[in-house]
């Protein structure tokens, strides 16, 4: 073992001049693609994030015209001229609405119908789990539209009603899943030891299952906001001219001009990602997040 | 086993969520789709007709489904072929920090809006940005309209590069690196370990990864918007002109219909492919 271990990253295999031609070729592939195997991922992380340090930079920016990169000077001006501008702070305040009013019913509707799914041996289990998960396999243009048709058919006009209507559906499978894989994971015998020491079911729920199940169940309400915040393929059927959410406001003046209060915004958006994931990792931890796989360490 | 009156009552709000905002949308959007269009009228006309999808054969509606697949494969290609080598990384890393980088740059990517990060490659990539040398480099300039098609594909691999890395981890992660380890110390030369045992072992992995980026790729719809400048237009783009623009709703309803099922075509083949090339190998 300690001798396998000690040939990683060394090449094991080492051309002499006596080799046949074919046994040259070889060894040079295997440098060639030891070689791509670290410098592909070096390109990518490159490719990935040079991007974001480029937006995070031209945020900054004190030209008041999009000049050549990099900036000759520096200011704040672009992220105080988002508080200038109502067309922003009021789609802000849209998408704060209808996220969260989407997380909620979603989480709590998820929430319950994963519990029912954990806890029962109904042979149809599995049929309705694929069904509360299939939203994830229809293109979001095509909810939005089916929505917008439905929603006129039954006389509702209210582009907020329809815009909580569309965001429950596209975010209701991860907060089932998110659930489900958290609750699974609980041992039936935690629970049973509850009730067999005198607690009701209901007490067994409320003082075992849910506390285990907690950061899962947390985790899938995160993930619904984010998406939800983000979305716009649905919004932009289901929006009427008083309440464009924020990303249709930045759509729309992205295709119009580049103008760099949207490079503040996605600043901001970088900084509460990276909170997101010290979060994730401080409370779930990142390997638990991914998950270590069958011979994990 | 019957289902128990606590669990029918638990079940109910998230059933009644799918049935009324999933399912009887679509049902009366696959409805529309038949009924004739009448220009100038907000809705559809009475009776019935195929006309809204003999239309899409034409070759005018037809070349929106051809650039949708094709830039959608290439780019679901890409995507794999680069995501390999980081999920190996970080799959058999022993170094912590190294596995910490990766993950929280993944999930990172995975929730950080869209919309920022299209901006971004905007800003980056497009006429003012520091990267307008790679035009030139690849002979096509970045004022020239075909530039928008490199912003699609960049745009594209920004959307599923981190999901296709997460997803090739978990298929890493999965595959005994004893295997590995056994043939090196047999003295089997790294190109070798990776071509006999560790790629024939990752291969349903990497085409659940593939087909899972496709399937993203053909349904997207900001990506295009943003970055395609109206001369890449995906099939969604389309779907969403028909609306917006002339107000052709049994048009748009068709479309959608024709996207639901390749979408979910695509989930079926690859349910079936993997199935059948590896059967053997998925056998518990």
């Amino acid at each position: 073992m300690k001798g396998a271990s000690g040939t990683r990253g060394s090449p094991a295999f080492v051309a002499t001049p006596a080799m046949p031609a074919a046994a040259n070729w070889r060894a040079a592939a295997d440098s060639l693609s030891g070689a791509l195997f670290w410098l592909i991922p070096a390109i990518v992380v490159v490719f990935l994030l040079l991007p974001i340090l480029v937006a995070v930079f031209l945020s900054f920016d004190d030209r008041d015209y999009l000049g050549a990169f990099p900036p000759t000077a520096f200011s704040l001006r672009w992220y105080r001229s988002f508080f200038d501008n109502p067309a922003y702070l009021q789609g802000l305040v849209t998408s704060i609405e209808l996220a969260l009013l989407s997380t909620a019913v979603s989480l709590v509707a998820g929430t319950a119908a994963a519990i029912a799914l954990a806890g029962t041996r109904w042979r149809g289990r599995h049929g309705l789990e694929a069904l509360f998960l299939s939203p994830r396999l229809v293109p979001t243009v095509v909810i939005g539209f089916s929505i917008l048709g439905f929603a006129s058919a039954l006389h509702i006009f209210d582009a907020f009603t329809r815009l909580v209507m569309g965001h429950v559906i596209i975010t209701i499978p991860f907060t089932i899943r998110a659930a489900l894989a958290s609750l699974v994971g609980i041992r039936r015998n935690l629970v049973e030891a509850a009730t067999s020491l005198g607690a009701s079911p209901w007490q067994a729920f409320l003082d075992v299952t849910l506390p285990l199940a907690k950061t899962g169940i947390i985790a899938g309400g995160l993930l619904a906001f984010v998406l939800s915040f983000d979305e716009v393929a649905v919004s932009l059927f289901l929006a009427d001219a008083f309440n464009q959410t924020l990303p249709i406001v930045l759509v729309a003046e992205m295709r119009t001009n580049l103008n760099l209060t949207v490079a503040a915004i996605a600043t901001a958006f970088t900084a509460l990602t990276v909170v997101i994931v010290v979060f994730l990792d401080r409370t779930v931890g990142l390997d638990n997040v991914i998950g270590k796989g069958l011979y994990g360490r | 086993m019957r289902l128990s009156r606590v669990h029918r009552l638990l079940l109910a709000p998230a059933l009644a969520i799918l049935v009324a905002l999933l399912v009887a949308p679509i049902v009366l959007m696959a409805v529309e789709s038949f009924r004739p269009y009448i220009p100038g009228r907000v809705g559809s006309g009475a009776g019935w007709t195929l006309f809204n999808y003999a239309e899409l054969i034409s070759p005018a509606y037809a070349f929106y489904f051809w650039d949708t697949f094709r830039i959608g494969f290439i780019v679901s290609v890409l995507a794999v072929l680069l995501g390999v080598p980081i999920a190996w990384h970080a799959a058999r890393t022993r170094r912590h920090a190294v596995r910490v980088f990766i993950f929280g740059l993944l999930i990172g990517l995975l929730f950080l809006s869209l919309i920022a990060k299209l901006y971004a490659i905007q800003m980056t990539w497009g006429a003012s940005g520091p990267l307008t040398f790679f035009g030139r480099l690849i002979g096509i300039p970045v004022s020239s309209p075909r530039y928008a098609e490199v912003q699609v594909f960049i745009g594209l691999l920004h959307f599923v590069l981190p999901v296709a890395t997460l997803m090739l981890i978990g298929t890493f992660q999965n595959i005994n690196p004893q295997l590995e380890l056994a043939a090196e110390s047999l003295g089997a030369p790294r190109y070798d370990v990776a071509s006999t045992i560790t790629l024939p072992l990752a291969m349903p992995g990497l085409l659940a990864a593939f087909m899972i980026c496709f399937a993203m790729c053909i349904s997207n719809f900001v990506v295009p918007l943003i970055l395609g400048r109206g001369v890449v237009l995906f099939t969604t783009n389309l779907m969403y002109t028909r609306f917006s623009d002339v107000a052709n709703y049994p048009s748009g309803a068709a479309i959608g219909i024709v996207m639901l099922v390749l979408a979910l075509g695509v989930v079926y083949a690859l349910t079936v492919l993997v199935r059948t090339l590896f059967a053997e190998d998925l056998r518990p």
